[in-house]
């Protein structure tokens, strides 16, 4: 998908204003972070069930393209074949090569945040392959062309006259209405022909299964299942993180995967196959595709700084649980993936120099990796990501690099530190009124667009300390009142 | 022996944060000391990007405190950069990082000292009226001192305690952010004000000076009749005499 990184700051502001967005985002987050903690205290021990998961995860970065080779050996003897696509155009075109060869019109589509991530949709329409989303959040924004606010619930901030709306253009309801429920029922009818017919199903993975050869699909809707079983073909699409070394740890990250994504202890629909259908059983695919995108991932695998990116299964956990999320929402970080997950994983996939208000536009607080069942730890790779845009950029930031090398100086040494306050004391103290100062100019302007800063006193604390040592006895006794 | 690690923007806006703390360390019976040689930990630096920087300032800290049984900062970010960051960003000299390991032990945020090291809770202040506490982010999830500076406040006689609605939420400053990002800031600090205004506590106490200057600073511009306060300068502030 096209990225819209740049814009961070522009959206970010356009969304504060949002009423409708700050109404939702002051329901959503802390309502699936209440969720999220129902769901999780129904583990009889729900410490260790997060550090199984961390465990698992720590495993599968360890060992992926192991795993990965298993996976594939296992799908292959149960009939499956394994595609791999180095980049998102490899990927886009193994798919509309498959449906070409086979005079495929359309396909249907369940929620996956990798063919997002490739542009699939478009590159398919582009092509004369129509795309449906079948997943009700996706069909909205599929219908409305709008970037997914939420990675678990892409339309969720939407009103229901803007859907009623929309679906009354494109046909699939007759009469506006409002009622979400008939909302609902008018797309399940409209999405029940498309399956009728279906020719060729794209799901995503939520777990590829090493031991077994298994795509593990979790859903609410019934949406993924329709996909995968009534078409001729099924594609599913995974990038490389995906797997998991046995059905035992797959077991596992579901219940955790659900848990923290809605606060259910097992989604509605959890999907199993092994290979296509085979002799003698009654229903499947005939033959069934798997697609393994790389996308940039080997190189984020490579780097042992940046190798933890790939712990994450995708639960939006860490959304539900940022400030800064909880105010702007999903589009101002501009890309398929949002919140904490996006602002480590989207840097990596686009690069460091297109991305730089996203792993800026963090107070640090750690509340995501706290909460991250994946054991993820975003603040260090935001901080990763700054250094490593300090040490390249070369005159982009000239006068903060030279800033940041007085700093140094003076905090490297305690005489440059003092004459420095000395410098500055006059500076400040004009222009402050009683004991505030209200503006400043240059850089730190962004400061005092809500705030106020105390004027430095008369005596810093290494000015008091001296005072205090240098006063006589009786006078250090009323010093210590300072 | 005890040293007082002062932050920079303790020791440049706010001295009375140091002060208090000293005085309460020696209310409790402690003499401290303090290295005129100290000057910044160097977190902005390293939270910037700037690592080269913040590694030479590391090694400048590493040098001042270096020797000291127990160092304490009434800044729960300030002690984290020192426990958690030194030994990263040292990682690869390993005599420094040998050091800076040693030292990660021995550096204690302030009310964390009073209470674990010093087993205090009550230092024997008073105070009529009510108070609420905000859990800074680096405080809480850095070193996960939390009861600690809830024990100091629920020893004071007098004092009514009252729960802050989403205590642990970030207040929206992050240093570098709430410059760069004014208008996201702005949200998260105000809605810490208002959570603040709705408890009706007379003070909102917090262990954190980032966040001090933060959520005064928006105090002062729009509710000019309500604070926040260190910890340190509440109990010092409060504390009969002796």
């Amino acid at each position: 998908m096209e990225a819209h990184t740049d814009r961070f700051k522009v959206t970010a502001g356009r969304e504060l204003k949002n009423e409708l967005s700050q109404i939702f985002l002051s329901l959503l987050p802390p309502g699936f972070t209440i969720l999220r903690q129902i769901g999780m205290s129904s583990f009889p021990d729900p410490e260790s069930a997060v550090e199984q998961a961390r465990a698992i995860r720590a495993e599968v970065i360890e060992r992926m393209p192991e795993l990965l080779e298993e996976f594939e050996r296992n799908a292959v003897s149960r009939g499956a074949r394994v595609l791999w696509a180095r980049d998102a155009r490899e990927a886009n075109d193994i798919i509309l090569d498959i449906a070409r060869q086979r005079g495929i019109t359309y396909a249907t589509k369940g929620k996956s945040m990798i063919t997002e991530e490739i542009g699939l949709n478009e590159h398919l329409i582009r092509n004369g392959v129509d795309a449906y989303e079948t997943d009700l959040g996706e069909v909205i924004t599929q219908l409305l062309e709008l970037p997914p606010f939420h990675i678990v619930g892409p339309a969720i901030n939407v009103p229901p006259e803007e859907i009623s709306a929309v679906f009354l253009k494109k046909g699939i309801i007759k009469e506006p209405t409002t009622n979400p429920i008939e909302l609902g029922k008018a797309v399940r009818v409209y999405l029940r022909e498309k399956f009728r017919h279906l020719e060729m199903g794209i799901v995503g993975v939520n777990m590829a299964v090493a031991a077994t050869g298994t795509i593990v699909n979790v859903e609410n809707e019934g949406n993924i299942r329709m996909t995968k079983s009534s078409p001729k073909t099924l594609v599913a699409v995974m990038s490389l993180e995906k797997v998991v070394p046995t059905m035992a740890d797959a077991v596992h990250m579901v219940r955790i995967l659900c848990r923290n994504c809605t606060g259910q202890k097992m989604s509605s629909y959890v999907s199993m196959d092994t290979g296509p259908r085979k002799q003698g059983e009654v229903d499947g695919p005939e033959e069934l595709f798997i697609v393994i995108v790389d996308n940039g991932r080997s190189e984020i695998y490579r780097d042992r700084e940046t190798r933890d990116v790939l712990r994450c299964i995708r639960c939006g956990g860490c959304l539900n649980t940022c400030p800064v999320y909880a105010k702007i929402g999903g589009y101002p970080y501009g890309f398929a993936y949002s919140g904490p997950m996006g602002q480590v994983l989207n840097p990596l996939l686009l690069g460091i120099e297109e991305t730089s208000d996203l792993y800026r536009a963090c107070t640090l607080c750690g509340a995501c990796r706290q909460i991250c069942p994946a054991g993820v730890d975003h603040p260090s790779l935001l901080l990763t990501y700054r250094a490593r845009e300090v040490s390249r950029k070369g005159k982009d930031r000239k006068v903060e690099k030279s800033l940041a090398a007085l700093v140094t100086l003076g905090i490297s040494r305690a005489w440059i530190w003092n004459l420095g306050v000395r410098i500055m004391r006059p500076l400040f103290r004009r222009l402050a009124q009683n004991g505030n100062i209200t503006d400043m100019p240059l850089g730190l302007k962004g400061w005092f667009t809500c705030r106020d800063l105390p004027d430095m006193p008369a005596r810093t604390f290494h000015e008091r300390w001296i005072d205090r040592r240098d006063a006589p006895l009786p006078e250090r006794q009323r010093k210590k009142e300072v | 022996m005890v040293s007082l690690f002062i932050p920079c923007t303790v020791d440049l806006l706010m001295p009375e944060i140091g002060t208090a703390a000293c005085e309460l360390l020696e209310h409790l019976g402690e003499q401290p000391v303090y290295h005129q040689d100290q000057t910044c930990c160097g977190q902005p630096l390293f939270n910037v990007g700037y690592r080269d920087q913040a590694r030479r300032v590391a090694k400048h800290f590493i040098e001042v405190f270096g020797r000291d049984e127990r160092i304490v900062s009434p800044s729960g970010s300030c002690v984290s950069m020192v426990k958690h960051h030194y030994p990263e960003l040292l990682s690869h000299e390993p005599s420094w990082y040998g050091r800076a390991r040693e030292l990660a032990g021995r550096v204690f945020e302030l009310s964390q000292y009073i209470v674990d090291v010093l087993g205090v809770t009550d230092v024997g202040a008073a105070f009529d009226g009510s108070v609420t506490y905000h859990e800074s982010c680096h405080v809480l999830r850095s070193l996960g001192v939390s009861d600690q500076p809830k024990k100091l406040i629920g020893a004071v006689r007098g004092a009514r305690y009252v729960e802050l609605n989403n205590a642990t939420a970030c207040c929206g400053f992050g240093g570098e952010f709430a410059v760069g990002f004014p208008e996201i800031s702005q949200a998260l600090v105000k809605d810490k004000a208002t959570n603040f205004l709705n408890t009706g506590a007379d003070v909102l106490l917090l262990c954190e000076p980032g966040c001090l200057l933060n959520i005064n600073g928006y105090l002062h511009r729009n509710h000019p009749e309500k604070k926040a306060m260190h910890l340190a300068s509440f109990l010092a502030g409060n504390m009969k005499e002796a």
